[in-house]
């Protein structure tokens, strides 16, 4: 293989990686029965403080924890109110994603004195695999947090499918009295999941701003964590199926990319993963409509 | 879920006072002076060094002339429509708007209130009024003395774009390039890729993976022109070793060793120049600012090159032959074809 389909595969990876990992939390939320919609907002939010912690630190593993534990606390938003006091989490998901748009570029102006992008030759980014010594094609380049993001799909299907705990989970989303009724802690199981969601989503976020790019800039999750949930909506709830949905992402915009160069119109290329997208969640309606009629 | 419609009424209130954005902050404010100048930016100037090179225009012309200054931010359609309303209420002595963002309010405001001075920056309404100024640039100049370094610098001859979006006005910044290029490596190859999505202006993740596309077919040379995605473009060049251009301001800074040049555009300048002509009584027309005017250009044109940190300072024959094409131009022994007029 050349160096032109390597670098493709590098694409699709670097591509797929924050989405995957915003996914994936998503995915959490949607096994107890929480329809996670502010995930764009809660990737933001990580991206952002990644950035801040990192440039006040001088670490960029300091960055991943800071944004882990803020996007956890952020998320505390969305579990208090949706899961402590049954509001609509729908309704929730879009204010914290309006907030976390609105409070980056607030505290980027309080903190770093300006607003728009924010890089620095001081800011530290996330290692390069190939400079810690894992150095093979497609990896050389991308973050530790890529194969992070690959490993954790392995580890939660195992871990929904093959454990007490796992099951219990799902039981939970799945029929929520029957779960109480047998005293599953389902509230408690709703919350510490819907932190734990944050806490993925902040991963996401310090890959964006500190694998992907070293830099913030405002309203830098642009759509990502949206395609996330779309992808959480195809996967029915399976984490392989969530990654080829993440995948089939990552090869739309890196293939747009070559398109483009091919001489494709840029708006065409665009509307690539949207495309797939629509097409998908058709595909998935009629599959499930099919599905229900057989139940009937 | 009795919660929902009250949280609802809350989440609509919530983005309707996002939407109102518009702030206004105000910068010497002595005494009220008779004459008066209004700044509105079409988005929150930050570190966005275009409108920082605007607001610093205004401020210079303002002070010259005695006159006060207020700058009105914007955030997004909306808000442009409010500030001007606003702008014109308060009746200052000139109105100032910076880009295409406010073509079309610029079509009917200035009709609406023909009392009142406008200047319109780095672009100009369709339907012009007599009491709207225009002040525009010949970015293409620029851009095809960058195209000259750019192919005289290449190794491979492949040439590559990254640019915002694939609208009219922004090719001003590819096939010139291209074009400069070509006409010292004849056999030069130029590829633009265009960041696109949901958020092109600021999308550096999108806009590394588009400049490492090019990187990865053997493109060496990259000029960004995608504005908030620039740093992911020298990220890209400066991990394959290739080289990038900047757009508006000296970005060398931004990732030393890897940008060879900027395509530069003095809207301080020309804006203040404007300022200072319609208050001079000329008001109206189209005031258009090329390499002649010293309203574009390059920092290998500009004196404190070796101070610049552009890489281009460290290839004299390349800055001399950047020197002579400039002259040319001027000159109108070569003309750079406008994107825009084709």
């Amino acid at each position: 293989m050349n160096v032109f389909e390597w670098s493709f595969l590098a694409g699709v990876l670097t591509a797929t990686a924050p989405v995957l990992l915003a996914a994936l939390g998503g995915l959490l939320c949607q096994v107890v029965g929480v329809f996670n919609i502010a995930l764009e907002g809660q990737l933001l939010w990580g991206a952002f403080v990644a950035v801040v912690v990192s440039d006040l630190t001088g670490s960029a593993w300091a960055g991943v924890a800071g944004a882990v534990a803020a996007t956890v606390l952020f998320s505390a938003l969305l579990s208090i109110p949706a899961v402590g006091l049954r509001a609509d989490p729908i309704v929730i998901a879009v204010g914290l994603n309006l907030l976390a748009l609105g409070l980056t570029a607030f505290l980027m102006r309080q903190i770093f004195g300006s607003g728009g992008t924010y890089s620095s030759p001081d800011l530290t980014g996330l290692p390069d695999l190939g400079e810690l010594g894992l150095d093979v094609p497609v990896l050389r380049e991308q973050s530790p947090l890529v194969p992070v993001a690959l490993l954790l799909v392995v580890v939660m299907a195992t871990w929904l499918t093959r454990s007490r705990s796992g099951l219990r989970l799902r039981a939970a989303g799945q029929h929520l009295e029957a779960a109480e009724a047998v005293g599953l802690p389902v509230a408690a199981y709703r919350h510490g999941v819907t932190l734990a969601a944050g806490a993925l989503c902040g991963l996401a976020g310090a890959q964006l701003s500190l694998g992907n790019v070293t830099l913030f800039s405002e309203g830098m999750s642009a759509g990502r964590g949206w395609i996330a949930v779309v992808a959480v909506m195809l996967s029915g709830v399976l984490p392989y199926r969530l990654l080829l949905a993440c995948l089939l992402f990552g090869v739309a915009e890196a293939f747009g990319f070559r398109l483009q160069g091919a001489g494709l119109p840029q708006q065409a290329a665009d509307a690539a993963p949207y495309v797939i997208t629509l097409a998908a969640l058709v595909l998935a309606a009629l599959w499930r409509r099919k599905r229900s009629h057989e139940h009937a | 879920m009795r919660l929902t419609p009250s949280i609802a009424a809350a989440a609509l209130l919530l983005v309707s006072l996002a939407a109102c954005g518009g702030t206004a902050s105000e910068t010497g404010t002595e005494a009220a002076p008779a004459t008066s100048i209004i700044l509105i930016t079409p988005n929150p100037v930050g570190t966005n060094s275009f409108l920082q090179l605007g607001v610093k225009g205004a401020e210079a012309a303002a002070k010259e002339l005695g006159a006060s200054f207020k700058l009105y931010e914007s955030k997004d359609p909306t808000s442009i429509a409010q500030n001007v309303d606003a702008a014109v209420r308060a009746k200052p002595t000139l109105v100032v708007g910076i880009s295409f963002s406010f073509d079309d309010v610029f079509n009917t405001v200035p009709k609406a209130n023909p009392g009142q001075q406008f200047l319109q920056v780095d672009s100009c309404a369709k339907d012009q009024a007599p009491n709207l100024a225009c002040v525009s640039f010949k970015e293409h100049e620029a851009a095809y003395l960058a195209g000259v370094e750019a192919g005289l610098l290449s190794k491979s001859g492949q040439l590559g774009v990254v640019a915002a979006l694939d609208t009219p006005f922004v090719h001003r910044w590819i096939e010139p390039f291209f074009a400069g290029a070509a006409s010292v490596k004849p056999d030069s190859k130029g590829t633009p890729l265009y960041v696109g999505g949901s958020n092109p202006f600021s999308d550096p993740a999108r806009a590394k993976s588009q400049a490492q596309t090019l990187t990865g077919r053997g493109v060496d040379v990259i000029a960004a022109a995608a504005s908030g995605g620039n740093p992911g473009v020298f990220e890209a060049v400066a991990a394959s070793g290739a080289k990038a251009f900047g757009v508006d301001v000296n970005q060398c800074a931004l990732s030393p060793g890897n940008v060879i040049d900027n395509v530069l555009k003095n809207v301080d300048v020309a804006e203040a120049a404007a300022i200072k002509e319609i208050f001079g009584g000329k008001t109206g027309g189209v005031k258009v600012y090329g390499l002649a005017e010293g309203g574009v250009g390059v920092n290998a044109l500009a004196d404190d090159l070796a101070s610049s940190g552009c890489t281009v300072a460290d290839s004299p024959d390349v800055v001399a032959k950047v020197k002579q094409t400039r002259d040319d131009i001027v000159a109108g022994k070569i003309t750079v074809a406008d994107p825009l007029a084709g």
